[in-house]
């Protein structure tokens, strides 16, 4: 605790010195915003040289820890046993557990370096991408929906989060990642990539019905403003939206400066990306349907253009004068600022276009719907239109101005301002150019600069966020504030040379995560009862600041529903394309539940694919504090709540989870109650049951299948039997990702489903009553056609088509098989509920 | 000073000491489970015990730091001062009820009725646009004087103005959004942007819980639809979800996964626990450390009780016949929002912190047309169950330790929409409070059509600060550290209404 304190002590006085010294110095700036020294972490980046290593080094991470441990006193713990670390591994790497089979593998690998491979082969596998995105999504607030009272879906919003995954994946460069996701549009036009990466830009909540549009204007500016600072350089910029930053070095003007970078922008759903010739080729094409349809078109349009006209006129009347005048001018006598409020309220004159058929009279209307026939007549001259994003541009080489605003409030402008970079991290005035007609080219110069080598903080604040990950605590705990009220950092040199590694590697984030997780000091055994002297360190460092121990993590909500889909064996592997809308339960918000997908195996796709609704998340992510989908989160909480107890023990998820996962030991191990207890334990815990757990769990199991036959007895045929599991999910998908051996051949139910039908399933596969949402079912209409290539060959498996039930009447009292596999499935349940799954060590 | 963000691992922990000492999981769950034992509420009978005198006293909290995760973070805590009230019902008139129609008269827009706005006075932006310009529409409804105070209460409310001299009726509330998901947003969490803790995730974390196994905060609704916006305004933005609101439903399921589904015994349940905390236990042992562990053993049991008790809590069949008739339960038209009012009565008995009420949900005060129509409806559901609340709660003693919030997101404009409609109104509304002391009168003004509030005009952040201000919090201290931050429910205003509160 004392030298703990001494630290702060210490780095306080340095940084209050570094502070002295920048307060009184006159800082020179160079025009191109060259970086000015600050204090510690605005400082450019350099590599520091590693201390000495010593025989416990497995890299230079480890030289760093050691030597502060050193100064302590302290020693490291011992490294982990080898299941727990291959458990700890798979699980961070790709969010998933060790199959049997892998555990089979690595467990009799003797080789020195089987764990190196095995890193190489979770960092190749396409599941590290899947979970990598997780941390990055919630850094960047992402969700498919507006927010507000309409929470409208955000058809194309998929294809950012399917951009996200596949970056990891393809260890896209870090500065190239930012560089798409700020300026794709401006930099790498023809690279559809590119602009689906620009989706970032996109990810505000919104009202597209808005009555006040300037100040939706402002507050869309006010978030981009916020979020890029908080996820990219780690700043709380927003603080000095109304007044200058009181902590930190960052006056309101620098912070109008900042938002100016995006100022210009506006929403374009309909950029695709192409060669000038495809751009020209298809521009061709279409106008050669237009010229071969231009009479029927124009017929079309004196029908229909007038009701049309009425109903937008209609909805342009709610706005005030001077929005009516942006909607009316001409595009070429807009301003910029025109530009962009007319393109919001032209989301909102537009609306109801598609009511303007109905409004015609009976003759019109069929003589209308007759053109649209006779239109379509030439829909094969028409060129197929191209993909597109949810991505933008700015509304011209022009931004329109960007102004001080006294107290935040858009009705105050002071003093108008140009983009420039906070002093704080060396400052300046970018050098901004058009790089074509259609942008000012102030995104793309603020990309830039941020992906400087020797920038300060784009590289720390990333690497920090790994280190977080895989450690449990940043390097700078409060990975959103690098800045004075954040909290000092535990290894300064350390996470400059990480943060050196990570921009020498070529910014190969794949690096970082390697040199992280094959440290000594990663593979540390987290129990501290295995430390050589644990009551010295915990007595010095109680909070384990200095890394004498790993730190035990539990699983999010998302990985946790991802492990138990797993041991099910029902997790469906499908990648990419539109969410997965799972079943929720009967009782959650009528006004925003989904309609839930009728396909099994697209509602068991990972939590990465669940639908992201800000309105409604998902129960089971949100009682596992999955943060606001509002505002980005740098780091989640983890919270220990009765609703989450309640929620795996009564939640038809995890029970029916449980009764696909019974199936699935029984198919694999017949009645032999010890291999379903071994088999079960490996595949949650990764290791073999103890003799006392065998024991006590098959007493369990005895005495509940005694309990269900007893119950069945007392029951008259066909009353239902109490204590009865939920039926398997049908049509259960193949077995997930990797699995081998013993279980890998298993079917989701019993072959001939003999003994399941003894037992009546309690619930419809389907609840009828969670058909009630709103909101159409995505899954026939949209299904991508990426999907299904990465999924495993469901070939071999044979697909059961529906319950595991088929005859569906009560049988005159469960035969032993069926009380067992009730048995068998409370079991699972248990295991799913235990501390031992939802943790790793 | 060191100030760990909500739940650091490593943020610690003589608890980690103890463990280590071997006091283990046994001492950890004890103090989970018992931790509101012992701890007793100042009511505003208090004898003036020192340490919870308000003043800058050593211990008096400060709540700059939010709870360690690792143990019950719904432990109750103890308020910055006397508090006057221990609990609050909130009735929610989702959709803005029309305060010119129910408890500000306007004799003025009488005269005015058909005529434009006078020139003098400024038009606002509406949510309409067109409102802005369309004839004033006087009330139809009969205004008169009740109780001592002589407080105006329209036709509309017979039942409740009985009780007039428990109301303190505040008529120059005003609020910043115009359109229903942003105003109601902001009554609810004080920003009209998503994303904020609610108004009751506050309480609960100033205040933590006294219902040992019910769950803090509660929502009700007389209807099955949400409020615009949903489950965020009863969430906790920020903060960690263990602050949020329970939305209690209709059904056999009314909390998310109380009970075991249809099938599934007790004794199963029981029996599948006990397996559950064998397995834990062994896991602990060795693992003696981890608090988190012992925590998540003790939040099984929380659960089990839980689902043993609350629907007990919830289940109104023990209710008299006459409590039942006082709420109107024997009615059609009061039944619903008669029930959500003696359940709330019967959470604050049993020391819900927080119950909120929404009536009307799904906007079904948002009288855009006929508004005689509308609201002739919406009163006659929930004249008797407001009324039968206050006098049960009073009959009860329960009244001076529940305050009573009635209010709804903003109210509704003097100039008439599609002719006989109102408009949303942001700039001049109602809101009154009733128990927990409060002064009963009437506060404020509107002017003299009810469209624009008068100086000294109340805020939405004013009513939050008074509203936390009778349950013993100082707003302006009761802080979440939030991206550099320490964040505020009233933001940087927020002013008591000393004159109310007395």
């Amino acid at each position: 605790m004392c030298r703990t304190r001494l630290y702060r002590a210490v780095w306080f006085g340095v940084a209050g010195l570094w502070w002295l010294a920048v307060a009184v110095c006159p800082r020179a700036v160079a025009e191109d915003g060259s970086f000015s020294r600050g204090p510690w972490p605005f400082v450019p980046l350099a590599r520091p040289e590693p201390p000495p290593a010593n025989p416990w080094c497995l890299n230079p991470i480890d030289a760093f820890v050691w030597q502060e441990l050193a100064a302590a006193g302290l020693q490291p713990n011992i490294e982990a046993d080898r299941a727990a670390l291959l458990r700890r591994v798979t699980f961070d790497l790709t969010g998933l557990f060790p199959t049997p089979a892998e555990q089979a593998e690595f467990l009799a690998d003797p080789a020195p370096d089987a764990y190196e491979r095995l890193v190489d082969r979770l960092l190749a596998s396409p599941l590290y991408g899947e979970r990598q995105a997780q941390f990055w999504l919630d850094l960047v607030r992402y969700a498919e929906t507006d927010g507000f009272k309409a929470d409208g879906h955000r058809p194309l919003a998929y294809k950012y989060r399917d951009y996200v995954i596949a970056a990891f994946n393809a260890d896209l460069p870090y500065d190239r990642f930012l560089l798409q996701q700020l300026a794709g549009d401006e930099l790498e036009p023809a690279n559809p990539q590119a602009l689906a990466a620009t989706g970032f830009l996109r990810l505000y909540p919104d009202e597209y019905n808005a009555a006040n549009l300037e100040q939706r204007r402002q507050e869309i500016l006010d978030d981009l403003t916020e979020t890029v600072g908080l996820a990219l350089l780690g700043l709380t910029v927003g603080c000095a939206r109304c007044h200058d930053h009181k902590f930190d070095e960052l006056s309101q003007e620098e912070y109008y400066r900042f938002q100016a970078f995006f100022a210009a922008l506006v929403e374009r759903d309909d950029l695709w990306a192409g060669t000038v010739e495809a751009h020209q080729q298809y521009a061709t094409q279409l106008a050669a349907w237009e010229q071969a349809t231009a009479g029927l078109r124009g017929e079309i349009e004196a029908l229909i253009g007038p009701a049309r006209e009425a109903l937008r006129s209609d909805a342009l009347g709610k706005f005030r004068a001077e929005i009516q005048a942006a909607v009316l001018a001409g595009d070429a006598e807009r301003t910029p600022y025109q530009k962009q409020i007319a393109a919001l309220a032209m989301k909102q004159v537009t609306a109801r276009d598609g009511e303007a058929a109905a409004r015609l009279s009976e003759q019109a209307r069929a003589r209308f719907e007759q053109l649209c026939k006779e239109l379509a007549a030439f829909d094969a001259l028409r060129p197929a239109p191209p993909e597109t994003f949810m991505a933008v541009s700015d509304v011209g080489p022009e931004a329109p101005p960007t102004c001080v605003l006294a107290g935040g409030n858009w009705q105050q402008p002071l003093q108008a301002v140009d983009p420039g970079f906070p002093a704080l991290i060396g400052g300046g005035t970018p050098q901004v150019r058009p790089l074509s007609g259609q942008t000012t080219g102030r995104r793309a110069a603020l990309a830039r600069w941020l992906v400087r080598a020797d920038h300060p903080l784009t590289a720390r604040v990333a690497v920090n966020r790994i280190w977080q990950q895989h450690l449990g605590v940043g390097l700078i705990p409060t990975a959103n504030d690098f800045g004075a009220q954040g909290e000092p950092a535990t290894h300064p040199q350390l996470l400059d040379w990480l943060a050196a590694e990570l921009v020498e590697s070529g910014w190969s984030l794949k690096h970082i995560h390697r040199l992280i997780v094959t440290s000594a000091t990663y593979r540390q055994s987290s129990s501290v009862g295995t430390h050589p002297d644990a009551a010295l360190a915990l007595a010095r460092d109680p909070s384990n600041r200095l890394l004498w121990r790993a730190r035990r993590r539990r699983l999010e909500g998302e990985a946790a529903r991802d492990c138990m889909l797993q041991c099910a064996g029902t997790l469906e592997r499908r990648m990419n394309g539109p969410s997965a809308r799972p079943e929720l339960p009967d009782n959650v918000s009528p006004n925003y539940a989904w309609q839930p997908d009728t396909d099994p195996a697209s509602r068991n796709r990972r939590s990465i694919y669940v639908l992201a609704k800000r309105n409604l998340r998902y129960p089971l992510f949100e009682v596992f504090d999955q943060p606001d989908l509002h505002h980005s989160c740098p780091r989640r909480p983890v919270t220990t709540t009765a609703p989450q107890a309640l929620y795996l023990l009564h939640s038809e998820l995890v029970r029916q989870q449980a009764a696909a996962w019974a199936d699935r030991l029984l198919a694999a191990h017949g009645a032999d109650v010890h291999a379903i207890i071994e088999a079960a334990f490996r595949q949650a815990f990764c290791r073999a049951p103890q003799q006392d757990e065998l024991s006590q769990v098959a007493a369990f199991m005895a005495a509940r299948t005694s309990d269900y036959r007893l119950a069945a007895a007392r029951n008259a045929p066909g009353q239902g039997e109490p204590g009865t599991p939920a039926s398997s999910p049908a049509g259960s998908a193949g077995p997930p990702h990797g699995t081998q051996g013993a279980t890998a051949a298993a079917p989701p139910s019993l072959p001939g489903n003999q003994p399941a039908a003894a037992v009546p399933p309690a619930e419809p596969v389907q609840p009828a009553e969670a058909a009630r949402a709103r909101e159409p079912s995505q899954a026939s209409g949209e299904r991508d056609t990426t999907a299904g290539r990465d999924s495993p060959d469901p070939g071999g498996t044979p697909d059961p088509g529906g319950t595991p039930d088929p005859g569906g009447t009560p049988q005159p009292g469960p035969t032993p098989e069926a009380a067992l596999r009730a048995a068998v499935a409370d079991f699972c349940h248990v295991l799913l509920n235990t501390n031992e799954f939802m943790y790793v060590d | 000073m060191f100030r760990p963000p909500p739940s650091l691992p490593c943020a610690l922990s003589r608890r980690e000491l103890l463990l280590r000492a071997g006091s283990g999981f046994g001492a950890v769950a004890l103090a989970w489970l018992g931790a509101h034992d012992g701890w007793a509420m100042p009511g505003p009978s208090a004898t003036g015990k020192p340490g919870l005198a308000p003043g800058p006293a050593a211990d008096v909290p400060q709540h700059r730091t939010p709870p360690d995760g690792h143990v019950n973070p719904l432990a109750p805590r103890p308020p910055h001062f006397a508090a006057r009230a221990r609990s609050v019902i909130w009735l929610f008139l989702d959709g803005g009820p029309s305060h010119i129609d129910l408890f500000d008269p306007k004799p003025a827009l009488t005269k005015l009725d058909g005529q434009p706005l006078p020139p003098s006075v400024p038009r606002p932006v509406t949510a309409m646009g067109r409102t802005a310009h369309t004839p004033l529409l006087a009330s139809k409804r009969q205004f008169s004087q009740h109780g001592q105070s002589g407080l105006w209460v329209s036709d509309w409310y017979p039942l409740l103005a009985r009780h007039a001299d428990e109301l303190a009726v505040i008529r120059s509330c005003h609020a910043d959004g115009l359109n229903h998901v942003g105003s109601v947003c902001q009554m609810n969490t004080g920003s009209i942007l998503g994303g904020k803790p609610s108004l009751g995730a506050w309480c609960v974390y100033g205040l933590g819980s006294e219902a040992d196994n019910l769950p803090a905060f509660v929502v009700l609704a007389d209807y099955p639809e949400d409020p615009p916006g949903g489950g965020r305004n009863w969430g906790t933005g920020f903060m960690p979800a263990q602050y949020q609101g329970t939305r209690l439903r209709e059904g056999p399921q009314p909390i998310l996964h109380l009970t075991p589904p249809a099938g599934q015994t007790a004794a199963n349940l029981r029996h599948k626990l006990d397996l559950l905390q064998a397995l834990n236990a062994r896991h602990q042992a060795l693992r003696p450390e981890e608090d988190q562990l012992a925590a998540r053993m003790a939040a099984y049991e929380l659960a089990w009780r839980m689902q043993r008790d609350a629907p007990e809590a919830i289940d109104l069949a023990s209710e008299t016949a006459a409590t039942r008739q006082l709420y109107g339960l024997d009615r059609e038209e009061t039944r619903r929002l008669g029930q959500c009012c003696l359940l709330a009565r019967r959470l604050v008995e049993r020391g819900v912190r927080f119950v909120q009420i929404y009536c009307g949900s799904g906007s079904k005060w948002d009288a855009h047309r006929d508004v005689e129509g509308n609201h002739a409806r919406r009163c006659l559901e929930s004249d008797r169950p407001f009324a039968g609340l206050l006098a049960d709660l009073k009959s009860r003693g329960l009244l001076e330790s529940t305050l009573v919030v009635w209010g709804g997101e903003f109210g509704r404009t003097p100039m008439s929409e599609s002719g006989d409609g109102r408009d949303h109104n942001p700039w001049g509304f109602t809101v009154w409070l009733a128990g927990a002391h409060v002064r009963p009168g009437t506060y404020g003004a509107t002017d003299e059509l009810g469209l624009y509030a008068l100086e000294p005009r109340v805020h939405v952040r004013d009513l939050h600060a008074t509203i936390l201000h009778l349950l013993g919090l100082d707003h302006k201290r009761l802080v979440w550290p939030h991206h550099g931050l320490d964040e505020r429910l009233t933001g940087t205003g927020g002013r008591v209404l000393h004159e109310l509160v007395g």
